[in-house]
C-alpha cells in the first residue's frame, strides 16, 4: 500500500492504495462517488468517465496510482452553472433513458463543447464514440449537444 | 366528467427520473453499501456437461475475509429456480448442464475476495458427451440433458385445412433460416442486495419482475410470500434480459444474507453477466408459403426450432409467442406451424425484446421476398395483397380486434420513405457503382400487445396512489421502469386524471410490499395494465373528491367538471392542491389502489386455436442500406419507423423506444455475433462483442398512427417491442437488395457479404 494525494471534485484528497487497485474502485469504495458507473470493467462502455486534468478517461482501466497528484473530476465536480445547462437540455430532449450511461456522457459533453463551441454532427459522434448507450440510439443525445451548442455552449 | 386542457397526457413533458439520473444521484444496486454487507461469488461450471464427482471449498475457506460457501445442502427451501418448469436447481451438486451452471457460493467481506476465493474452490467433474446443436439434441443418440428426454415442448397451429394445406395454392415459396443469438447488454450488469431482519428478507436490485424473484426467493428459502419483500432498485436497462434471471442472483443474495444474517449483495461484471444469462434465442426456421398466382396467400407450413438451452427457463414461453405470431400481419386460411423447444447444452435462451418474434419476422418477411420474386410480384403489393385488416380472421382463428390501421401503417411508411423513389434510386447507383451496393427493404409486422393467452393468469395489475394533504402525489405501479418511461407515463395519466399539477406527482420504485403481483414489466403491456392500474386508482380519488366538492358547494356531482387544473362548476372554480388540502381537513380518503385485468381469453392448446391477445400493434419499417464491397461492411443510411400506439402518451418517449429499437434491432442484423465453442461464449465482453456505438447509428425518421385501442387507458396501445421487431427483417432485405441475394442467417457479417459481392 502507497500513499497518494491528488485533487477531487475540486479538494485535495489523499488515499492509501495497492498497486493493481482500479480508479474506479477507489473513487466508489473509498470516496463513495457512485455516480461514476462500471458498465464493461474494459474501457469500452465510458460508463465510468471521468475527466482526469479537464479530459475524459475510462476510470476501470486506469490504476489509481496513476492519478497521484492530477486532478479528478466526476459528474458531481463540474462546474454548477454548466451542470445546470446540461441538465435542464438534457432533459428536455429526453436524452436520458435507464440512465446508466448518463453521467459518463454527460462529463464528455462538457469536455466537447468547452473545447469547441459549435461542433458539427460528425465531430458530436466521434467525440462520444467512447460512450456506449443501449436505450436511446442516441438520436436524442446528439440533439441535445447541438442545441447546447446552439444556446452557448458552456458557461 | 372528463379532464380537459392542458392536456399532460399526449404531451412531451420531461421525464420524472431524467434529473437524478444526469447528475448520478440516483442509486442503482451497486451504489447502496450498507455498514457490514458481505458479498457473494459464483462459483460456475467449466464444463458444459459434466457429472460432479466432488466438491472442496476448503482452499476457499482458507482466504482472509472469506465467511462461509455455500453448496446444494445448505439451501433451506427447495433447490430450485425455475422459472415455468421446475428443471433448474439454483446450486448443483450431482450434475452440471451448461458453463455457467452455478455449483456454490461464497461470501465474503469484500467482493474482490469472493471472486478470489471463488476461482479456489475445487470441483472435480466427469465430463460426459454434450450437444451444442438444436437438430442434433432432437436425435435419438444425442446425450440427454434432463430425464424427459431433450423436446421440452411441441407447439403447434393447426388453422384451416389439415393435411396438403397447400392444395390450393399454385406458386410456393420455401427456404431455411437460421438466426444467432443477441445478447440484451444492458449497460448496467445483473445485480442484487438481500437485507435480512428476523423471519424476514428484503430483496432489491436490477430487475423487470418483482413478483418473479418474490417467488424464487420464498421457495429456495421455504419462506411464504409474505416473509419476502422485493423492491425494485433504480434499474439500468432490460430488453428483456431483467425478466427471469433477476430469480436467480436473487436467490443466491437472499440464501447468503439469511444463512449469514448480513446484508449479502453479488453484482456481475460484464464477463459473468454475458457468460451466464440468457439471451435472445438462437433458432433454426423453415418456411413454407403458398399462394394463388394473382398473390393470394392460402397457406404457410412451418417448422421452428427454438434452442432452449440446458433449462426450459422462458422458452416454451418465448416459443408460444413466436408460434401464434409465425405468420405476420397477413391474412393466412391454412396454417401449419411446428414449434420446437429443446434442451441443449448451450446457455439459456430467454425473454428478449420481441420475444420470439424478431426472428421468426425475418423468416417470414424473407419468404415473402421470395414469393414474390417468384410471382414477378413487386413485394410490396403482395404484403397489400394480404395485410390483416380489422374483423379478418388471424391464424388463431379469432377476429383481429381493434384498433388495427394496418393498411394506414403500410401506406405512411411507403410516403415517408419515398420508397418506390428510393429502390429506383439504389437499384440506378449500383449499375454503376462497383465499391459500394446500395438497397432497400421493407418488413411488417403485427405483436400482439400484454401477454399471452397461455401466460394470462398473470395478467392483472395493480398501482397505488396516495394524494398527500399538501396536494402532491405518490404514485406506484406494479410495473418497473427500466429506463423506457413506464414512471413517467403512470405519472402522466396520474395528473391528468386528478387534475394534479405534473411536478407535483412523485414516482415510487416497484415495491410488492406497495402494490400487488402485477406480472412481469415485458410483453409491452406496461402502458396498457400498468396505465390502467393507474387510470383506476386515480378516477377513485378524483370521485371521492367531485363527491366532497358537490357536498360543500350543494351542487349534484355531474356539474362538477375538470379543466386545466381546476375542479369547476358553474362560476365557482377551486385549484386540485386547494381542494386536496380541503378534502383532507374532512378526512377524506385520498389514497386509492387500481386494478386493471382484462377478460380471459378462450385458448386451446394443441391447436393453438383462440384468442391470443387483447390487441395487436402493427408496425412497419422500410432500411435504406450501403454494403461497402472492400471491407464487406454494412451501413445502415436510414430507416423509417411507423407504429400503431393507439395514443402517444409522451410523443418524446415514444420516439426514445423507436430510436431504441432501431439500433438494437440493426446491431443484431448486422454485427452482434456472440459466438460459442462447446457452449463457452468467446467474446463475454463488450470489446469483442460489438454493439452499435456513436458512429454507427443511421438517420431515423418516426411516425405514429393515432387510432385509440378502447381498452387502452386513454387509448394507448404498446411500443417497446414493436419499434425493434421489424427492423433486423427490413435490414436484412436491404441487405440483399444491395449484394442480389436473399440473406438466410443473422448476423450478416462483413466475411459473408464480401464472398456475395465477390463470388
Amino acid at each position: 500500500m502507497r500513499p497518494i494525494q491528488f485533487q477531487l471534485n475540486g479538494k485535495q484528497v489523499s488515499a492509501e492504495v495497492a498497486a493493481k487497485d482500479r480508479l474506479v474502485d477507489l473513487l466508489r469504495n473509498v470516496f463513495t462517488c457512485t455516480e461514476v458507473k462500471e458498465g464493461c470493467g474494459e474501457g469500452e462502455c465510458g460508463a465510468c468517465t471521468v475527466l482526469l486534468d479537464g479530459r475524459p478517461v475510462t476510470s476501470c482501466i486506469l490504476l489509481a496510482w496513476q492519478v497521484s497528484g492530477r486532478s479528478i473530476v466526476t459528474v458531481k465536480g463540474l462546474p454548477a452553472a454548466a451542470l445546470d445547462r446540461i441538465e435542464r437540455v438534457m432533459k428536455e430532449e429526453h436524452a436520458v433513458q435507464c440512465g446508466f450511461c448518463t453521467p459518463g456522457f454527460v462529463l464528455s459533453i462538457y469536455s466537447l463543447l468547452k473545447e469547441k463551441r459549435h461542433p458539427s454532427r460528425e465531430e458530436i459522434q466521434r467525440s462520444l464514440s467512447g460512450h456506449l448507450c443501449r436505450c436511446t440510439g442516441y438520436e436524442a443525445i446528439f440533439r441535445a449537444v447541438e442545441r447546447l451548442a446552439a444556446e452557448g455552449g458552456m458557461p | 366528467m372528463s379532464p380537459m386542457e392542458p392536456r399532460v397526457v399526449g404531451a412531451r413533458v420531461p421525464r420524472v427520473d431524467s434529473c437524478d439520473k444526469i447528475r448520478g444521484s440516483a442509486k442503482y444496486i451497486d451504489d447502496f453499501n450498507y455498514r457490514g454487507t458481505l458479498h457473494v461469488a459464483v462459483v460456475t461450471s467449466t464444463q458444459p456437461h459434466a457429472d460432479i464427482l466432488y466438491i472442496n471449498p476448503a482452499p476457499a475457506l482458507d482466504v482472509a475475509g472469506v465467511v462461509r460457501v455455500i453448496v446444494a445442502k445448505d439451501i433451506p427451501g427447495q433447490n430450485q429456480v425455475g422459472c415455468v418448469f421446475p428443471d433448474q436447481p439454483l446450486l448443483q451438486h450431482e450434475r452440471v448442464r451448461f458453463v455457467g451452471d452455478r455449483v456454490a457460493l461464497v461470501v465474503a467481506t469484500s467482493a474482490a475476495i469472493a471472486r478470489e476465493a471463488a476461482a479456489k474452490v475445487v470441483v472435480e467433474y466427469r465430463a460426459l458427451p454434450s450437444v451444442h446443436d438444436v437438430s442434433e439434441a432432437l436425435s435419438d443418440s444425442a446425450p440427454r440433458i434432463q430425464a424427459g428426454g431433450n423436446l421440452i415442448a411441441h407447439l403447434k397451429v393447426r388453422h384451416g385445412s389439415g393435411l396438403g394445406i397447400h392444395s390450393e395454392s399454385e406458386v410456393i415459396a420455401e427456404q431455411e433460416f437460421e438466426v444467432n443469438y443477441q445478447e440484451h447488454a444492458y449497460l448496467e450488469p445483473q445485480g442484487m442486495m438481500a437485507v435480512p431482519s428476523g423471519r424476514l428478507v428484503t430483496v432489491s436490485g436490477s430487475m423487470q419482475a418483482p413478483a418473479y424473484v418474490q417467488s424464487a426467493v420464498a421457495r429456495v428459502l421455504g419462506y411464504n410470500l409474505a416473509q419476502v419483500r422485493v423492491v425494485q432498485a433504480t434499474t439500468g436497462g432490460a430488453f428483456g434480459g431483467k425478466e427471469e434471471y433477476p430469480s436467480e442472483v436473487a436467490s443466491c443474495v437472499a440464501l447468503a444474507a439469511v444463512l449469514t444474517g448480513a446484508p449479502c449483495k453479488l453484482v456481475y461484471t460484464r464477463q459473468e453477466d454475458m457468460q451466464v444469462t440468457p439471451k435472445r434465442h438462437r433458432m433454426r426456421l423453415h418456411y413454407k408459403i403458398g399462394a394463388t398466382k394473382d398473390g393470394i396467400i392460402k397457406s404457410v407450413h412451418a417448422t421452428i426450432q427454438v434452442d432452449a438451452g440446458a433449462y426450459a427457463g422462458l422458452s416454451t414461453v418465448v416459443a408460444e409467442r413466436a408460434n401464434s405470431s409465425a405468420t405476420g400481419p397477413y391474412k393466412v386460411p391454412n396454417v401449419h406451424i411446428d414449434t420446437l423447444v429443446v434442451y441443449t447444452n448451450n446457455l439459456l435462451g430467454g425473454a428478449f425484446r420481441g420475444f420470439g418474434t424478431p426472428q421468426t419476422t425475418f423468416a417470414m418477411e424473407s419468404t415473402m421476398d421470395i414469393l414474390a420474386w417468384k410471382l414477378a410480384m413487386d413485394p410490396v403489393e403482395l404484403r397489400r395483397k394480404n395485410l390483416l385488416q380489422l374483423g379478418d380472421t388471424l391464424i388463431t382463428g379469432a377476429p383481429l380486434p381493434p384498433s388495427a390501421p394496418s393498411m394506414e401503417v403500410l401506406e405512411t411508411l411507403l410516403t415517408r420513405s419515398d420508397y418506390y423513389r428510393l429502390k429506383a434510386d439504389a437499384e440506378k447507383h449500383n449499375e454503376t457503382s462497383r465499391w459500394t451496393k446500395r438497397g432497400v427493404g421493407l418488413a411488417l409486422n403485427m405483436y400482439g400487445c400484454c401477454l399471452h393467452a397461455g401466460g394470462q393468469h398473470m395478467e392483472g395489475s395493480g398501482a397505488l396512489v396516495q394524494v398527500r394533504s399538501d396536494g402532491s402525489v405518490e404514485v406506484t405501479i406494479g410495473g418497473t421502469e427500466l429506463g423506457q418511461g413506464a414512471n413517467t407515463m403512470a405519472a402522466q395519466i396520474a395528473a391528468h386524471t386528478l387534475g394534479a399539477p405534473f411536478g407535483n406527482i412523485r414516482t415510487l420504485q416497484s415495491d410488492t410490499g406497495l402494490v400487488p403481483d402485477s406480472g412481469p414489466t415485458v410483453a409491452s403491456r406496461t402502458t396498457i395494465m400498468s396505465g390502467n392500474a393507474v387510470l383506476d386508482a386515480a378516477r377513485q380519488i378524483q370521485q371521492r373528491l367531485v363527491q366532497f366538492l358537490a357536498g360543500i358547494w350543494r351542487v349534484p356531482g355531474e356539474t362538477i367538471e375538470l379543466d386545466g387544473g381546476m375542479y369547476r362548476s358553474g362560476n365557482r372554480s377551486i385549484p386540485f392542491s386547494e381542494l386536496v388540502r380541503e378534502a383532507g381537513r374532512n378526512r377524506v380518503h385520498l389514497t386509492a389502489s387500481g386494478w386493471y385485468a382484462p377478460p380471459e381469453k378462450p385458448w386451446d392448446k394443441e391447436t393453438g386455436q383462440g384468442v391470443a391477445y387483447v390487441t395487436y400493434c402493427f408496425a412497419g419499417h422500410v432500411a435504406d442500406v450501403e454494403v461497402d464491397a472492400m471491407s464487406g461492411l454494412a451501413r445502415v443510411r436510414k430507416v423509417w419507423a411507423v407504429h400503431d400506439v393507439g395514443k402517444a402518451i409522451n410523443p418524446a418517449m415514444l420516439e426514445g423506444q423507436a430510436h431504441g429499437g432501431i439500433v438494437q434491432g440493426m446491431g443484431w442484423a448486422l454485427f452482434e455475433n456472440l459466438q460459442l465453442d462447446h457452449g463457452r461464449v468467446l467474446n463475454p465482453g463488450l470489446a469483442d462483442y460489438l454493439i452499435p456505438g456513436a458512429m454507427d447509428i443511421p438517420e431515423m425518421d418516426v411516425s405514429w398512427i393515432e387510432d385509440p385501442y378502447p381498452d387502452g387507458p386513454y387509448g394507448a396501445k404498446g411500443i417497446g417491442e414493436p419499434s425493434l421487431i421489424t427492423v433486423p427483417a427490413a435490414v436484412a432485405i436491404a441487405v440483399g437488395h444491395a449484394c442480389s441475394r436473399t440473406p438466410t442467417r443473422l448476423p450478416l457479417v462483413p466475411e459473408m457479404l464480401l464472398r456475395w459481392l465477390h463470388e
